[in-house]
């Protein structure tokens, strides 16, 4: 690996499609050092996002730049970014050593780094097989291995979690903090929300096209995980005269809201669980259940992108 | 282009793409076997009372070409065309990021093989058909169909590649290609209205440089035949290179 300050910026970056912007005027960085996740749901331009950063896709505003310099500029680009986009995207007819064997030659990589990369990602074995006979997961892991072959300092991984079982997608989340550790830059896309809290330090979150948020993972859900307070009582129908009644507000709180669950409970944000109970107490409401609940990422992401009503439907769990 | 060094690992590239497909080796490799096996066998069986394989010998001795130039058209679609159909044109994109470069080297590639195909099936099939029909190979014209023989392959490649590179999309040059080479334009010259066009058909005048005797039917010459289709296929190039830098 050479230079471990390999940095990717985004600058304004914009993609129009017959008069749709898929992608809007998105600027963010990827810092060495640590796990980017890219975040958004399924449509949001990730992909397109990438493909530009990549050179694949011109856009039509903005630049991306590797180390100062548009993609396509690069000499040898899988010394200075490896990639993995589509595990689909080679041909089936070949061996797995026969694929990483071409593309080293294109960027003037020695044959031992592929049966370097192939053990990396424990494909060895498989390594003298025809790639049509591999699994979505072995896909995933020839792809990585691809991009792993020119020992970048930057990484740039579309989906890598998919099609791989619970042991591929561990071995992937510690392979990349691994890589990130060394001081590489990595950036992981993904839909995948829950995976990205375990996975990325940072987050940069998209929605059509535009950018959401750009924040280390922690800030990110306490920015916008709001706690809920689920409360139950005996008596279902004093507690709903109580909470939704009004009588929470207390002065100069946050916007309260109080709103029944399915099962007869109520959840409330924006009320400390002293005043909850306190105010049950004066009552004589008696609860039997108050329980702090911190909303996940996945919760925090949905929330930002409900504004567009066909995009939760989109967003999946 | 660049400068030979700096294309040169795309060309080993494409080189190692190249020997670890089979479907992309066996093409060529058919197209040499039958450019000179089917050229012998012919001249072996007919060659004594075929007056077609005797009265012109450039008919005769590519006889077998017929047949070599689908397997050569095939070549030159598959080349880049299964990258198009795989989108692995992504991949190779990504580790030659200047479309220029890759596609020169395809193009480099395609021409070399062809080359070696040309030169080698010509030998053969002249080889094959003196052994097998005596005495009626040489002639005046000997030279320049020979020298055709060793070209027409690299300009059929080089044609095929450079319409895929422009259609972007494998079935669709398999579809116009080998229907409009190998059926229609044949059929096409054999009608008397529409031959008047049909002649100036990249395959028709580039194989009327292989014929030994003159076709007064014809607007144009031996040598005049292979510049033409050196024409279509400049311009099959050129098209190839400007669809590629706009992908």
């Amino acid at each position: 690996m050479e230079g471990g300050t390999t940095m990717i910026e985004i600058q304004g970056l914009t993609k129009e499609y017959d008069g749709v912007r898929v992608v809007d005027d998105l600027s963010f960085e990827v810092r060495p050092g640590v796990v980017t996740g890219f975040l958004g749901p399924n449509g949001a331009g990730k992909s397109t996002t990438l493909r530009m950063v990549l050179g694949l896709d011109r856009p039509t505003a903005g630049r991306a730049l590797i180390d100062g310099r548009p993609y396509r500029e690069l000499t040898e680009p899988l010394r200075r970014v490896g990639a993995l986009l589509d595990a689909h995207a080679l041909h089936g007819g070949r061996t797995a050593r026969g694929h990483l064997r071409w593309l080293a030659a294109s960027n003037g990589l020695p044959d031992r780094r592929v049966d370097e990369v192939l053990a990396q990602v424990g494909l060895a074995d498989a390594a003298g097989r025809r790639i049509r006979g591999f699994s979505l997961g072995m896909r995933q892991r020839l792809g990585v291995a691809a991009a792993l072959l020119g020992d970048p300092p930057a990484l740039l991984l579309d989906e890598p979690v998919n099609g791989l079982d619970p042991e591929g997608i561990r071995w992937i989340r510690t392979l990349l903090r691994d890589l990130a550790a060394e001081g590489r830059a990595v950036l992981l896309s993904s839909h995948l929300m829950a995976e990205m809290s375990l996975t990325a330090d940072h987050l940069v979150v998209i929605g059509r096209g535009r950018l959401l948020a750009d924040a280390a993972t922690t800030d990110f859900i306490d920015r916008h995980g709001r706690p809920r307070i689920r409360v139950r009582a005996v008596d279902p129908t004093k507690l709903a005269a109580l909470l939704g009644g009004g009588a929470l507000p207390e002065p100069g709180a946050d916007a309260v809201t109080a709103e029944p669950a399915e099962d007869g409970a109520w959840e409330v944000t924006g009320a400390a669980p002293e005043r909850i109970a306190a105010l049950a107490a004066a009552h004589g409401v008696v609860l039997y259940e108050i329980a702090v609940h911190q909303d996940s990422l996945e919760e925090a992401f949905m929330r930002m992108t409900a504004d567009s009503v066909d995009y939760r439907a989109e967003v999946r769990p | 282009m660049s400068t030979p060094h700096r294309a040169a690992p795309a060309l080993r590239a494409e080189r190692i793409k190249l020997a670890t497909l089979r479907s992309l080796w066996l093409p060529p490799v058919l197209a040499l076997l039958l450019t000179a096996g089917v050229t012998t066998a012919i001249g072996a069986a007919l060659g004594g009372t075929d007056r077609h394989l005797t009265d012109d010998p450039g008919v005769g001795v590519f006889y077998g070409l017929n047949f070599g130039q689908a397997a050569l058209a095939c070549f030159g679609i598959l080349l880049i065309g299964q990258e198009f159909n795989t989108r692995m044109i992504d991949v190779s994109r990504l580790a030659v990021p200047r479309p220029g470069r890759l596609y020169g080297a395809k193009l480099a590639l395609g021409a070399l093989v062809a080359l070696g195909v040309g030169a080698a099936g010509t030998a053969g099939a002249f080889a094959g058909y003196a052994a097998t029909v005596p005495g009626a190979w040489n002639g005046p014209a000997l030279a320049r169909s020979a020298t055709a023989g060793v070209l027409y392959p690299v300009l059929l490649v080089v044609f095929c590649l450079g319409v895929t590179t422009v259609l972007g999309n494998l079935t669709a040059a398999m579809g116009l290609l080998v229907p409009t080479v190998f059926l229609l334009s044949p059929l096409l010259a054999g009608l008397p209205g529409v031959r008047r066009v049909a002649q100036f058909l990249p395959d028709r005048a580039g194989q009327y440089a292989l014929r030994y005797t003159d076709d007064p039917q014809l607007a144009y010459g031996h040598w005049t035949g292979l510049l033409l289709m050196a024409l279509w296929t400049g311009a099959a190039a050129y098209g190839g290179l400007r669809a590629i830098r706009h992908r």
